[in-house]
């Protein structure tokens, strides 16, 4: 084994003592500052046209209470006709999770879907996009405010489904 | 200059150590209590679900770990990961986490059934004492439940329990306004003009009773006594019931008043 002068020793302990503290700290930066449920764009799946405001901070819809005019019923009310002609082979719910920008536009969707025991459930692509589709034909989205400054949000929207039909829209 | 260098490598040297040892000894060693509390703290931060994952390997049946880790996840609508947890949690501890899951259940998923099957759970663990999951009443939210699957009688059942076991003066008043919209769905008007004013007998200002006693009225033909409440809901709204995190299922909106006074204008007009 190779024998170290102390000088060297001592170098050595310096750069392995850095290191550990340097990736220790990047880890924890980068630990801090990603969250459950965040979205970034992905060019595969979202529209490049939609931007947000400011993408190091888009908060919770609840935080600052962006919702759609007249909540979740409106939603349900402006889309149901459309939604009574879907039927589907399995049972449980579909969410939506996506954006609500500081203008009131909506964009970069993901979904996530479980059944009645709550356990991830996969429905048909096609009618995932047929309610997307409805989704992003809604125009009337507020933004989340906070202290009258408007700001980039996630909003959820689910769709439960019992015996094949959507029977509730919140 | 040299020895100076040393001895400033040395202090660094140890500087780096000591830094890097307290983080991962808070991480690793700090007493689970702490590491609860800034985890929780950080809610939704992945540093948080880290500090939760190493909390739940080191301490297996630490339930409230398990609960607080899934309170992001359900709140953000990955349900499939949030009661994977907190089923876990209530594994552990039922009668400590039952009623936040039969909560969950009820309000963010309005999934009634499996929300009343954790409710009853939980009060058949708890005979001794009236449950109140996440602070509110259990019969007030087993009442609601029965109102989601339609089960009105029942529902009936529930809520004259919780005005029982809390009074009439200290039973949320949603409870009077909740029998008002289950007698009225059983088409007993009267009986849901008298609940929807027994609302109003602890506050004045509540807008989904003033709507409901509008919407009764206009049933027992009483058109000026339904322009009266339906203008008293309008004036009151900025008192409704609502919460950042979800829609309730009665959940009044301003659209829904102008909705019903125009209807209130076409019955005028006959």
């Amino acid at each position: 084994m190779m024998n170290l002068k102390p000088k060297n020793k001592l170098n050595l302990f310096l750069l392995f003592s850095f290191l550990l503290a340097f990736i220790l700290t990047f880890w924890s930066n980068d630990q801090l500052t990603q969250r459950v449920g965040d979205i970034s764009f992905n060019e595969e799946l979202d529209d490049s046209s939609f931007k947000v405001c400011d993408e190091t901070r888009i908060l919770q819809y609840y935080s600052v209470n962006a919702n759609y005019q007249n909540g979740r019923k409106a939603i349900k009310k402006e889309i149901w006709e459309a939604i009574e002609t879907l039927t589907f082979e399995t049972h449980g719910y579909i969410t939506f999770r996506f954006i609500i920008n500081c203008k009131g536009e909506i964009g970069r969707f993901r979904v996530k879907s479980i059944d009645n025991e709550l356990t991830t459930n996969e429905f048909s692509p096609d009618k995932i996009k047929a309610l997307q589709k409805l989704i992003e034909n809604l125009k009337h989205w507020n933004a989340g405010t906070f202290n009258s400054k408007t700001f980039d949000s996630y909003f959820v929207l689910n769709f439960k489904i019992e015996n094949g039909k959507i029977t509730d829209i919140f | 200059m040299k020895k100076f260098l040393k001895v400033f490598k040395l202090i660094l040297t140890v500087l780096f150590f000591i830094y890097t040892t307290l983080l991962l000894s808070f991480m690793f060693l700090s007493p689970k209590e702490n590491r609860f509390n800034f985890a929780s703290n950080l809610q939704g931060v992945y540093l948080s679900q880290t500090v939760f994952n190493v909390l739940t390997f080191q301490f297996p049946n630490y339930s409230d770990a398990y609960f607080e880790q899934s309170v992001p996840f359900n709140k953000r609508g990955e349900f499939a990961r949030g009661f994977e947890l907190l089923n876990i949690a209530v594994e552990l501890d039922p009668s400590l986490h039952l009623g936040y899951r039969g909560y969950m259940k009820l309000r963010f998923l309005r999934d009634y059934k499996n929300a009343l099957i954790d409710f009853n759970r939980l009060d058949s663990l708890t005979s001794n004492f009236v449950d109140a999951p996440w602070g509110e009443d259990i019969d007030f939210l087993r009442g609601e439940c029965y109102f989601g699957i339609k089960d009105y009688s029942k529902a009936i059942i529930c809520l004259e329990r919780s005005i029982e076991n809390n009074t009439e003066d200290w039973v949320d008043l949603n409870t009077f306004v909740y029998l008002g919209l289950c007698e009225y769905e059983l088409g007993n008007y009267e009986k849901s003009v008298s609940e929807h004013n027994r609302a109003l007998k602890q506050s004045v200002n509540t807008p989904e009773a003033h709507f409901g006693l509008a919407q009764a009225y206009l049933k027992l033909n009483n058109i000026d006594k339904a322009k009266e409440h339906i203008l008293n809901s309008e004036l009151n709204i900025g008192y409704k019931r609502n919460d950042p995190y979800k829609e309730f299922q009665n959940e009044l909106y301003l659209s829904e008043i102008h909705q019903f006074k125009q209807e209130l204008m076409r019955e005028n007009e006959k």
